[in-house]
């Protein structure tokens, strides 16, 4: 089960961060994803390692395992095609107030801005370190836990 | 029996074992020069230094050889020249494989091109023959890669990203427009077996059509199985020793067809990209070549008839020294294997011939120029290794493929090492320094550590399927992480110098549109227009071959010519084999 202290509630359990990682589409780098899978598991966080994945599959993931955080990665081109589908597919599922999105790979920088625009909480460059990562999750983390009822 | 049971080191230790040397100092030189290298060492040498006589240099995709502070005759005391080096284009063939180096033959000039639909690549490809480029290199898209055709739910939103999309000969015809099969090198970057035998049978139905004889094109694909299993990330994997089987149908097929075609380039460089040592690199790509020789000879063949066409394909880094040395050891070791363990008689069996690629993974989002004098580096590196062909990167690399002004800088890159800096005009001209021939020995002998390594835990299909390299290459990655998150490894731009101002943004490339919707009409005019009995026959005879263990390509072919597509090829290996799961170490 994922972190759950939600407000309102008598009690907080403390628990880990529970992460979805998928590559998106076809994509056939995962030097990368196997690093942040592991960093993220070393910084104590449960980690779901979904390999290559589709907007669907990865939403239906997310929601059986009730997550609270799916990153995605793509190195292939297809952020905003794919991407954007994911996140439709999110918002169709209401997931957004719940679960936080966040994408990395090789992309142009001027397209980071629209994976914001189409919803994504946070993107990551090439070169984003553990440190990044690791504590840009956290505060993503609480940011969503703040709003949710 | 027993020596069936050796490993290549054992072999080849014992056959050196019985050989006379000649070595070229002086014993007493070397006494004087002992005792006077011990004096300066102790007298204009500081404690520090003395201390850390040693010391490895921590680069991207590096190394844990330690190099000395100076080399000295000392450092290969009993060198014989004739024996461990011989002239340029002599046994062992340390210094080249040609007499004349690139006096006599300049190094191909093939730079990568894919994206988009084959109309856009065409475009591309024609640009890059304008502007010098001598060989051509075709990379395809992700779909193409994972044999998923453009219509196929699967590929959605990805057709003619990183690469160019190719669905049949149709889309082979397109992508080849106005240009000469018959007069040019083509490499194919088919990456796996699998796609290999489903792609390439479709370039030769193109020249079929062309009127052109398979004995008159010239080129390369990938056909590795390192490729399909090790390196990518995909939704399905056939299992390991059907894909090897298809790897040395491929060899066979083409190399019984098409005569000057090279029908494997051993990897190299995907694999290093991911995460392995230059030693690690060339130790899987030799244990990957002895298992193919080994292969071919129990289906009959004679060695020099599959050795004569085997390449290699290296991804020069950034450890400028050890880059050229490791040419020089692969190039030798080779030759010993080829002539000691295979017992090869044709010279060109023994020659270690390979194409380069600069390393991706070592280039920068930051400061992206910083990228181009990288590459430049890693690029004279490789020519004064002697390499066969090149493909620099772009300096855009960390951001898109590249674009047109991107690629042509590489292209420049390539053409100012050939024709302003003189360096094509000596062979091997780094032989002979002390450094590199001390470093080309201590190279060869961790390469064979590492393959004898590879041969004790049953070959090289074996590590594959017991996980052994993908657990490798995943300790590799993550130490080297660390390595550069303590600034162990610097990287200019990124966690040492970094720039305060802000510098122009990069042009980045932009997509075509409507590709996808393009070659999802061509296939759907395909599909319309084909016999589809045809069609069906094709790809049940296939399908018979898979499970008969006949040699597929044929049956592929004949799938080409009768109009089959991509995905519909894929999925008869699918059934034929079943998948597998590779591990992945997180």
């Amino acid at each position: 089960m994922g972190v759950r202290g939600r407000k309102g509630f008598e009690f907080e359990m403390a628990g880990k961060i529970k992460v979805l990682l998928s590559k998106l589409g076809l994509d056939v780098h995962n030097r990368g994803l196997i690093t942040v899978a592991n960093e993220l598991r070393d910084a104590g966080m449960e980690v779901i390692y979904l390999g290559n994945s589709f907007p669907k599959e990865i939403i239906n993931t997310a929601i059986q395992e009730d997550v609270d955080i799916v990153g995605i990665s793509s190195l292939g081109g297809a952020h905003l095609t794919l991407g954007g589908e994911l996140m439709e597919e999110a918002k169709r599922e209401g997931l957004q107030q719940r679960m936080a999105f966040v994408i990395g790979g090789v992309f142009p920088p001027a397209d980071a801005a629209k994976l914001q625009e189409i919803g994504f909480d946070k993107t990551f460059m090439p070169g984003a370190t553990r440190e990044e990562i690791v504590s840009s999750i956290h505060k993503i983390f609480s940011a969503k836990m703040d709003r949710s009822p | 029996m027993a020596e069936k049971m050796k490993t290549t080191k054992e072999i080849l230790k014992g056959k050196s074992a019985g050989q006379k040397r000649t070595p070229l100092y002086h014993p007493v030189a070397l006494e004087k020069l002992r005792q006077d290298f011990e004096g300066w060492r102790n007298a204009a040498v500081g404690a520090k230094d003395r201390n850390h006589w040693c010391v490895t240099p921590q680069t991207i995709l590096g190394s844990d050889i330690p190099r000395e502070m100076l080399y000295t005759p000392l450092s290969s005391p009993d060198v014989d020249y004739v024996q461990d080096l011989g002239h340029s284009g002599q046994e062992p063939f340390t210094r080249g494989i040609h007499a004349n180096m690139y006096r006599g033959k300049e190094f191909t000039m093939r730079q990568l091109t894919g994206f988009g639909g084959p109309e856009e690549t065409n475009q591309r490809i024609k640009f890059m023959i304008a502007h010098g480029g001598t060989g051509i290199n075709v990379l395809f898209d992700l779909p193409t890669i994972q044999m998923y055709d453009s219509d196929d739910p699967i590929s959605k939103g990805q057709v003619g990203m990183s690469g160019v999309a190719v669905d049949s000969v149709e889309d082979m015809d397109v992508l080849f427009k106005d240009i000469p099969l018959d007069k040019v090198s083509v490499s194919l970057v088919t990456h796996y077996p699998s796609n290999t035998a489903i792609l390439f049978p479709m370039y030769l139905v193109l020249a079929e059509r062309r009127g052109i004889s398979f004995d008159k094109l010239r080129g390369s694909v990938q056909n590795d199985i390192t490729l399909e299993e090790v390196v990518r990330s995909g939704p399905e994997y056939l299992p390991p020793k059907d894909c090897f089987r298809i790897q040395c149908d491929n060899i066979e097929f083409i190399r019984q067809n098409v005569p000057r075609w090279n029908f494997i380039t051993l990897n190299g460089y995907n694999l290093r990209e991911y995460g392995t040592s230059a030693v690690t690199e060339m130790a899987v790509a030799l244990a990957n070549a002895i298992a193919t020789l080994e292969e071919m000879l129990r289906r009959g063949h004679e060695i020099d008839w599959v050795a004569e066409r085997l390449a290699f394909f290296w991804s020069p880094a950034s450890d400028f020294f050890e880059e050229v040395s490791r040419m020089r050891a692969m190039r030798r070791l080779w030759y010993k294997v080829m002539k000691y363990r295979f017992n090869a008689k044709s010279p060109r069996s023994m020659w270690m011939r390979c194409h380069a690629q600069t390393s991706g993974v070592s280039l920068r989002r930051e400061e992206p120029l910083n990228n181009l004098t990288r590459a430049a580096y890693q690029a004279l590196a490789a020519v004064l290794g002697g390499v066969q062909s090149l493909h620099v990167d772009s300096y855009d690399e960390a951001y898109s493929v590249p674009t047109e002004e991107a690629a042509l800088q590489s292209l420049r890159t390539q053409q100012i090492i050939q024709a302003e800096t003189g360096v094509t005009e000596v062979a091997d001209p780094l032989g002979g320094s002390f450094y590199v021939e001390a470093l080309t020995s201590e190279i060869e002998a961790r390469i064979l550590d590492e393959v004898e390594e590879i041969e004790k835990m049953g070959g090289y299909v074996a590590t594959i399927e017991k996980g052994w390299l993908h657990k490798k290459i995943a300790e590799y990655f993550s130490n080297e992480r660390k390595m550069i998150e303590k600034g162990a490894i610097k990287i200019v731009g990124y966690n040492i110098y970094k720039t305060h101002v802000e510098l122009p943004p990069i042009n980045v490339f932009q997509y075509p549109e409507g590709v996808e919707e393009r070659q999802k009409e061509r296939l759907r005019r395909l599909r319309e227009k084909r016999d589809a009995e045809k069609v069906n026959s094709a790809l049940l005879a296939l399908e018979e071959a898979c499970k008969q263990g006949k040699n597929v390509v044929p049956y592929t072919l004949q799938c080409a010519r009768v109009g089959c597509s991509e995905g519909e090829i894929f999925k008869v290996f699918k059934r034929s084999f079943g998948l597998w799961k590779p591990p992945v170490f997180w």
